[in-house]
C-alpha cells in the first residue's frame, strides 16, 4: 500500500532539462530520502510524485496504478510544503481538518480523526489557536497534522526542518522518525541536511544536475559510494581526495604512489585500472588519525577547530592538497607544526580519473544488521 | 528596527503631519463654517471664523428648500453601492485569473484595461450616450451604474491583482493537494485571505463610485428622481441668489455615507491576516 515507481521519468521546463531519464522504485513503507545540492531538481521531483507539476515523459506508478494524469488526493499521497502553507485565517483545528471538510467527511469523524492526528502531534492544547499564534515548530506540526488526517498511503515532505533552529531540527527529527514507525506509510522526504538523511532514511536516493548518482541505505553510501560526488557528498566534513598513482594492480587490491612518494596498497578491486593511471584516493576526515603508521602523510595544520569531544583539523600536504582530520578532543596539534596522519588502507577508497569508484571490500551484511 | 527620532526630526514629521493635514482638512471646516452662517453673513467683509450670529438653521431649511434632497442623497448612496457591488463582482475574478493563470494575451489585456482607464469617460461620453441610447438605458439607475462600474473595474482589477499576487502559491497548492477544486480553494482560502485588499478596492471602488456619479447623471439621465447628489444640488442655485449656507450643509450631510461605509469596513483593514501562512 504506497510502493512507488518512476519509470524514465523526465521533466523540461521550456529547453532546460531539469530532470533526466529517471527511474526508481521505492518500497512500501520506506522512509525514502532525496538529498543532493541546491537545484539539483529534488523539489521538481516530489512536485511530479505530488502531481503539482506534469511530467514531460515517463509514468508514476503508485501501487502499480499509473498515476501520471491523476490530481493529488486521487493518487493518495499528501504533501507538507516547504514553507508550511498553512491556511492563515483558520484555527488548527480547521486547519488540520481541510482534506476532511473537501471530502464532505461527517462532523463526528472529523472530530475524531482530528482529534487523533493533535494526539500524535502534541497540538491538544493548540487547536483553537491561529497560526500566527504557533512558534516554528507548532506550524511545521499543524502542517504535518493537515497531511496524515487524510491516511494517504505516501507522504511527501519538501525540506520541512529547514528554517527550523538545530535543538528543534533534532527534536522534530526523532518525531518525524517516530511518526513513521507510527503510521508506517512510505515517505518520501527531500533534506539538504546530511544528518537528516543518515538519520531517517531506509534509502537515500542523491541527485546531481537532475540525475540520480545513487540510491541505497544510508550505510552502503557512506561505504560504497559509487562516485566521487556521492563520496564528497555523503558524511560530514567531506572526503578528502588526495591525487594518486597506480604502481601495481593484482589480487590483493591496487598499490598507488602519492605525492611524497610512499606506496600504499589499498584492497580494492582493480576492474579498468592499469598500471600508470592517475587515481584519487579518498580518505574520510574521521579515518585519519595523527600518528605514524603502516599508510599515512605529512601534513602541515591551517585552522584548528576544537570542539570539545573532537577537534577538527583543516591542513594541507606538503604540495598543498587540503586535507581534513578529525582528531581526538585533547590531541597536541598546532597551527603550522608538521604532523604525520595514518589512515587503514582497508578504510581508503579510490576513484578512477573519470570519478568512477572501485569497488571496496566491505562486508555489507556485517552493517545491515546493525542497521 | 529599532530607531530613535532627534528632537528636530519630531519636529520636522509633526508639522509635516500637520502641513498636510491642514491642506486637506481647511476646506471641510472652512465648508462647516459656511454652513453655519447665515446667507447674509457669508461673504462679510471683512472675514469672521467665528461670529455671533452662528446657526444650525441651514441644516433644517435645505430639506424645504430642496424636497428632492433625501431622495438624491438616497440616490447617491443606492447607485455607489450598486456600481461598487457590480464592479466587486467583475474585479474579484479577473484579478484572480490575471494574477494566477498564464494565457495568451494577458498581458496586453491588463494593459488595454488601464489604457482605457487612462483616457478617461469625459472623452468617451459621446459614444457612450449613443451606447446608452441604443440599449435604451437612458434616464435610468442603469445608465450611471453600468459606466461607473465600468470604469472603476480597471483599476480594482489593478489593485486586487497585485493582492493576490501576494498571496503565497503554496497555500493554493496545499489545498490543491488536499483536494480541493479551483473554486473551493478560491472562496475558502483565497478570498478570506484577500480580505484586506477586498475591503480596500471596494471602499475606493465606492468612494470613486460616489465621485464620479456627475458626468454620468448630468448626460444620460433627465429623470429628477434618479438624480444624485452631485447634480441635485444644482437646486440650490439658480434662483435670485445661490444658498451657499444650504449647499454646504447639503454637501457635507451628503458625505456621510462614504464616511459611514469607511467606518464598517475600516476594521476589516488588517495588516498581517497572512501571518503564519508560510515561513517568512
Ligand atoms: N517553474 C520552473 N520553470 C523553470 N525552471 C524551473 C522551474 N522550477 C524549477 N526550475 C529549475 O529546475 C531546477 C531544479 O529546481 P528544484 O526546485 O527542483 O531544485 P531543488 O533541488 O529543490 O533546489 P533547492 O534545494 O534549492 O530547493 C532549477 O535549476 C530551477 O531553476
Ligand atoms: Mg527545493
Amino acid at each position: 500500500m504506497g510502493q512507488l515507481k518512476l519509470s524514465g521519468v523526465t521533466k523540461t521546463f521550456g529547453k532546460a532539462q531539469v530532470i533526466r531519464p529517471t527511474d526508481l522504485v521505492i518500497e512500501d513503507g520506506d522512509f525514502a530520502v532525496f538529498v543532493g545540492p541546491s537545484g539539483c531538481g529534488k523539489s521538481t521531483m516530489l512536485r511530479m510524485i505530488a502531481g503539482l507539476e506534469e511530467v514531460t515523459d515517463g509514468t508514476i506508478e503508485i501501487d502499480g496504478r499509473v498515476v501520471n494524469d491523476l490530481p493529488p488526493v486521487k493518487r493518495g499521497i499528501s504533501m507538507v510544503f516547504q514553507s508550511y502553507a498553512l491556511y492563515p485565517h483558520m484555527s488548527v483545528y480547521e486547519n488540520i481538518a481541510f482534506p476532511l471538510r473537501v471530502a464532505r467527511t461527517p462532523q463526528a469523524e472529523v472530530d475524531k480523526l482530528v482529534n487523533r492526528a493533535a494526539d500524535v502531534l502534541q497540538l491538544q492544547s493548540r487547536l483553537q489557536h491561529r497560526p500566527g499564534a504557533l512558534s516554528g515548530g507548532q506550524r511545521q506540526r499543524v502542517a504535518i497534522g493537515r497531511a496524515i488526517v487524510r491516511e494517504p498511503s505516501v507522504f511527501l515532505f519538501d525540506e520541512p526542518l529547514s528554517n527550523l533552529d538545530a535543538a528543534l531540527r533534532a527534536e522534530m527529527r526523532v518525531e518525524l522518525s517516530r511518526l513513521h514507525a507510527q503510521l508506517g506509510n512510505t515517505m518520501i522526504y527531500v533534506t539538504h541536511d546530511q544528518i537528516e538523511a543518515m538519520t531517517m532514511a531506509d534509502k537515500i536516493i542523491v541527485l546531481r544536475d537532475g540525475m540520480i548518482e545513487q540510491a541505497g541505505d544510508p550505510l552502503t553510501l557512506y561505504h560504497q559510494p559509487r562516485n566521487r560526488f556521492v563520496a564528497g557528498f555523503i558524511g560530514n566534513p567531506t572526503m578528502n581526495f588526495l591525487p594518486v598513482t597506480a604502481t601495481g594492480v593484482g589480487e590483493g587490491g591496487v598499490t598507488v604512489r602519492g605525492e611524497d612518494g610512499a606506496e600504499i596498497l589499498i584492497p580494492v578491486s582493480a576492474e579498468g585500472v592499469r598500471t600508470g593511471d592517475t587515481l584519487s584516493l579518498g580518505v574520510r576526515p574521521d579515518d585519519l588519525h595523527p600518528g605514524e603508521g603502516e599508510a599515512g602523510m605529512p601534513l602541515v595544520p591551517d585552522v584548528v577547530e576544537r570542539l570539545g569531544n573532537q577537534t577538527v583539523v583543516y591542513a594541507n600536504t606538503r604540495s598543498g592538497t587540503p586535507v581534513c582530520v578529525v582528531a581526538g578532543g585533547s590531541e597536541d596539534v598546532r597551527p603550522g607544526r608538521e604532523i604525520r596522519a595514518r589512515f587503514d588502507p582497508a578504510d581508503a577508497h579510490l576513484f578512477r580519473a573519470d570519478d568512477t569508484a572501485l569497488a571496496r571490500r566491505v562486508d555489507l551484511a556485517r552493517l545491515a544488521a546493525l542497521a | 528596527m529599532i530607531h530613535k527620532y532627534t528632537l528636530w526630526e519630531k519636529i520636522g514629521l509633526y508639522s509635516a503631519i500637520a502641513v498636510f493635514l491642514i491642506f486637506v482638512l481647511a476646506p471641510f471646516a472652512e465648508a462647516f463654517m459656511v454652513s453655519l452662517r447665515p446667507i447674509e453673513s457669508v461673504f462679510r467683509v471683512p472675514y469672521q471664523f467665528f461670529s455671533d450670529d452662528m446657526t444650525f438653521a441651514a441644516y433644517v431649511d435645505m430639506w424645504s428648500e430642496v424636497p428632492g434632497l433625501a431622495r438624491y442623497i438616497f440616490n447617491s448612496f443606492f447607485i455607489a453601492a450598486c456600481v461598487t457591488l457590480l464592479a466587486i463582482v467583475c474585479i474579484i475574478p479577473a484579478a484572480y485569473s490575471f494574477s494566477r493563470f498564464d494565457y495568451r494575451g494577458r498581458n496586453s489585456l491588463l494593459t488595454a484595461f488601464l489604457a482605457i482607464n487612462m483616457v478617461g469617460a469625459a472623452v468617451l461620453i459621446i459614444p457612450l450616450y449613443k451606447l446608452m441610447f441604443s440599449l435604451g438605458l437612458l434616464n435610468s439607475y442603469w445608465s450611471m451604474i453600468l459606466p461607473g462600474a465600468a470604469f472603476t473595474v480597471p483599476t480594482g482589477i489593478f489593485l486586487m491583482r497585485s493582492y493576490f499576487l501576494r498571496i503565497p502559491k503554496e497555500l493554493e497548492e496545499a489545498a490543491y493537494v488536499d483536494g480541493a477544486g479551483r473554486l473551493y480553494t478560491l472562496w475558502r482560502v483565497i478570498l478570506p485571505v484577500a480580505l484586506p485588499g477586498i475591503v480596500v478596492v471596494t471602499i475606493t471602488t465606492f468612494i470613486t463610485a460616489y465621485a464620479q456619479q456627475f458626468l454620468f447623471a448630468l448626460t444620460f439621465n433627465g429623470k429628477d428622481e434618479y438624480h444624485p447628489l452631485t447634480v441635485g444640488l444644482y437646486q440650490f442655485f439658480g434662483r435670485e441668489r445661490i444658498l451657499w449656507n444650504q449647499v454646504m450643509a447639503a454637501s457635507l450631510v451628503g458625505t456621510l455615507p462614504v464616511l459611514i461605509v469607511y467606518v464598517f469596513l475600516q476594521k476589516y483593514i488588517v495588516a498581517g491576516l497572512t501571518a503564519g501562512a508560510v515561513k517568512e
